[in-house]
């Protein structure tokens, strides 16, 4: 039930489900038990190329290692970095660990709740803008309170600052709203 | 432009660069022919007669823009026979992005908070007055060794002696400095019992936040008789307050790689893993490019340099879930399940992953482990305190002025922490409380800035070692506002397995809020020492069984707060929806 719930997202683009086949065709377990240890791998690619993880894309992966779409969709909604709808244009990652916490990372939190309307995991009603409250810390703690937004990070941040670093990257429409946080992601080891 | 390589290429008959296509190590002595070229390449380096600049990379001084410092500093350099190194950051948070210049016959100088359009300046000499050290002994043309700054002075590296210097993705430099020593003693010269007899000596405690000791974990692993046999280390690092694990695999990805292998070897395990954060990509991509050229050299795999050992290995990565840290969570994760704790036991070294002996460590315990090794178990027992041996990563958070990871010999005092090396408060800031042990634990107070820090001493005033982030707090902070931070994480993370933490922690919070909203009355207080009591003592792991420690812990220290709130309709800090004082109390919500 709640898988149909979520396989109706809006997402006029969709996943290119061929490229999802692609992703998993490297990985190559030797035995069932190592398949099972690749399910995890598998759908942060799909996640990472994509933003989110469609239930066609999970059936794909779920066949390809030999179990069920289920057990899929109960990794994708226990992981906090997984997402099933697709992102906004922008993606936000909001530092909310201690020394964010302790410089002032509540109020963006709150304003973006106010003036935006997002709590983690939302996106704004033009579809501009999605973002993630981080409960670890990105570890720039010197810059707190600090996001990260399409790669770039934005520290020492007060409510204004927020604003207008959200306005400007909506009006330069640069966005790179899929891989996660900033440079360096490598996921293309299958061993 | 890269002397140094060209040089070397000659010296090695045409042999690649470094981290280049050298081959397959078949057997000891083509390791110490190895090591011998790599230290050879070192030396070459450092007293070559070209400059060599080096950059800090890692996840925090990319975010200051030390990547652009870097190709600035390529670009700059592009067709001089200078070396330019991509070495990662040294935990001097407050300096980056930073800049080591090595002119030839001078010592290398580290010049702080450089940005990319400063680079040619800097590059021509026109910036002496940004030095913030020499990396030397003795001062230079005034400037004075960085080890005499207020953030090195105390500190003692073991763990982090490589970070900083050498290039995290060059298997040569880590090999140069010593790496896979200790890998080569085990594999060859020592037996398993005496390995354990050494880090039983060494007397070192898990550094993950429990403390427990490694040697005892080793000797039941190796005792173990269920094969196959895993390690694995937990460099999952999903708590708020705390960014060492992935500075070492930022800086020095070999040291943890040979930490867990010895682990493989001694406690006769066929595989270890290495399960690192989903959020750290950089900490991934350098540690699985570690892990690829230890392959290449024949370091990992069948029978490794002709011990008749075979040892593999595989990298895991987590998915943002903070239970996922504990041990058996971490294991069904890694087995591709929900992060969900067991009750135990059986214990892990029983049945582990796939039900097999497995062998978990915290990163930092296992990069511990080839110095341990190396320079035997009396040395390092000989640093610290009585029941903490040798030395801790300790980080720190909030309105500090040197921020940064140190590591440090274990029972410093706060004091030289917080007020010496991480420079104190920042101007404005007055020191409220410090929070401890990530979700876990209560807060110290200014009153407890002499207690040594190390596994014990904290515990009387309800602070706790933990992993080792400190989070500094100050008058802006709301204790009643902190503390519904600090349980709402905890409620967050519940894994939802067991009813206690599941409904216990939102209890929890439901008051806090109350308090926070006006709405409580002082039966709150009592009944969050019920509630907590219950959750504390029914809960399955250990999330829920310390989850209202920091709750507590406010309490304990704020008391005169919380009640304020009660009593007053008043949140003194000024955060709380209740309202400050001087503003008539809005009826929030
Ligand atoms: C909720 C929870 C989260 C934990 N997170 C971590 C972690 O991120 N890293 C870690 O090394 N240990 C973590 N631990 C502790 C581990 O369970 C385990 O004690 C440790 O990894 C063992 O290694 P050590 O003995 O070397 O410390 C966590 C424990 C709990 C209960
Ligand atoms: S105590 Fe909390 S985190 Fe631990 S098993 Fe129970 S519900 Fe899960
Ligand atoms: S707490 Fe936000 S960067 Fe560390």
């Amino acid at each position: 039930m709640v898988v149909q719930a979520h396989a109706a997202a809006t997402d006029p683009a969709g996943i290119d489900l061929d490229v999802v086949r692609e992703i998993v065709s490297h990985f190559k377990p030797q035995d069932h038990q190592e398949a099972q240890e690749l399910i995890l791998a598998a759908l942060q690619e799909v996640n990472e190329r994509f933003g989110y993880v469609s239930l066609e894309a999970a059936e794909i992966v779920a066949a390809h290692l030999g179990t069920t779409a289920n057990r899929v969709y109960g990794l994708l909604t226990f992981y906090a970095d997984f997402r099933t709808e697709p992102r906004g244009k922008h993606f936000m990652l909001v530092c909310h660990g201690m020394s964010c916490y302790a410089l002032g990372s509540q109020a963006l939190v709150q304003e973006l709740k106010d003036r935006w309307g997002i709590a983690d995991g939302g996106t704004t009603a033009d579809g501009e803008l999605t973002i993630q409250v981080v409960n670890g810390c990105l570890g720039v703690c010197d810059k707190a309170p600090i996001v990260e937004l399409d790669h770039a990070f934005h520290g020492d941040l007060t409510v204004e600052r927020l604003n207008d670093v959200i306005q400007r990257a909506i009006a330069a429409r640069n966005a790179s709203p899929v891989a996660i946080l900033g440079s360096g992601s490598d996921h293309g080891s299958q061993q | 432009m890269d002397l140094s390589n060209s040089t070397m290429t000659d010296a090695l008959g045409g042999e690649e660069e470094a981290g280049g296509s050298y081959g397959r190590l078949g057997s000891r002595a083509d390791f110490e022919t190895y090591q011998r070229r790599a230290q050879d390449r070192w030396t070459e380096l450092w007293e070559g007669e070209y400059a060599v600049v080096s950059v800090g990379l890692d996840s925090s001084s990319i975010a200051k823009g030390a990547d652009r410092v870097l190709a600035a500093c390529r670009e700059a350099l592009a067709g001089d026979r200078a070396t330019v190194r991509e070495v990662s950051g040294n935990g001097a948070m407050w300096m980056e992005p930073w800049v080591e210049v090595k002119r030839p016959g001078e010592p290398p100088v580290v010049f702080g908070n450089i940005e990319p359009d400063e680079v040619p300046a800097l590059l021509r000499g026109e910036l002496a007055e940004r030095a913030v050290g020499v990396r030397a002994e003795h001062a230079f043309n005034g400037v004075p060794p960085l080890t005499d700054h207020p953030f090195f002075k105390h500190q003692l590296r073991i763990v982090l002696a490589n970070v900083g210097l050498i290039e995290p993705d060059s298997i040569e430099d880590a090999v140069a400095r010593g790496a896979y020593s200790a890998y080569l003693k085990v594999l060859f010269d020592m037996s398993a019992e005496e390995v354990v007899a050494e880090l039983t000596a060494a007397n070192v405690r898990g550094r993950g936040g429990a403390g427990f000791p490694a040697g005892i974990k080793w000797e039941s692993g190796r005792k173990a008789k269920v094969t196959p046999k895993f390690v694995v280390c937990n460099s999952h690092e999903g708590e708020p307050n705390v960014y060492k694990d992935r500075r070492i695999h930022e800086g020095d990805p070999h040291r943890i790689l040979e930490g867990i292998l010895i682990a493989c070897i001694t406690v006769g395990a066929e595989r270890g893993y290495n399960y690192i954060g989903g959020e750290y990509p950089l900490a991934i991509k350098r540690f699985r490019k570690a892990v690829a050229d230890a392959e290449r050299l024949g370091l990992i795999g069948r029978n490794v340099l002709g011990s008749g050992k075979d040892v593999y290995f595989r990298v895991r990565t987590g998915g943002g879930a903070y239970i996922c840290g504990e041990g058996s969570a971490l294991m069904y994760s890694i087995m591709g399940v929900r992060g969900q704790p067991r009750t135990k036991p059986p214990r892990s070294v029983e049945e582990g992953i796939w039900k097999r002996p497995t062998v978990a460590n915290n990163t930092e315990t296992l990069a511990n482990v080839p110095d341990i090794v190396n320079k035997g178990g009396a040395w390092y027992a000989a640093i610290g305190t009585e029941k903490s041996k040798g030395t801790k990563l300790m980080t720190v958070q909030g309105p500090v002025k040197t921020m940064g990871l140190v590591e440090v010999p274990m029972g410093t005092t706060m004091r030289t922490l917080l007020e010496e090396m991480w420079g104190g408060m920042r101007d404005g800031s007055v020191l409220k409380g410090i929070q401890t042990g990530g979700v876990s634990a209560g807060q110290l107070a200014a009153e407890h800035l002499d207690l040594p820090v190390d596994f014990d001493s904290l515990t009387p005033v309800g602070g706790m070692l933990g992993s080792g982030g400190f989070a500094v707090f100050d008058q802006r902070v709301c204790a009643v506002d902190f503390a519904r931070y600090l349980t709402a994480f905890n409620r967050y993370e519940s894994c939802s397995k067991c009813v206690p933490c599941r409904l216990g922690n939102p209890a929890l919070v439901e008051i806090i809020d109350r308090i926070r909203f006006g709405r409580a009355s002082l039966d709150d207080l009592p009944l969050i020492q019920r509630t907590s009591k219950h959750i504390i003592e029914l809960s399955l792991c250990g999330l829920g069984q310390v989850a209202p420690e920091p709750l507590l812990g406010m309490i304990k220290q704020f008391e005169d707060e919380f009640r304020t709130h009660i009593i007053d309709g008043v949140c003194p800090a000024g955060v709380c929806p209740i309202g400050a004082p001087g503003i008539a109390s809005v009826a929030a919500d």
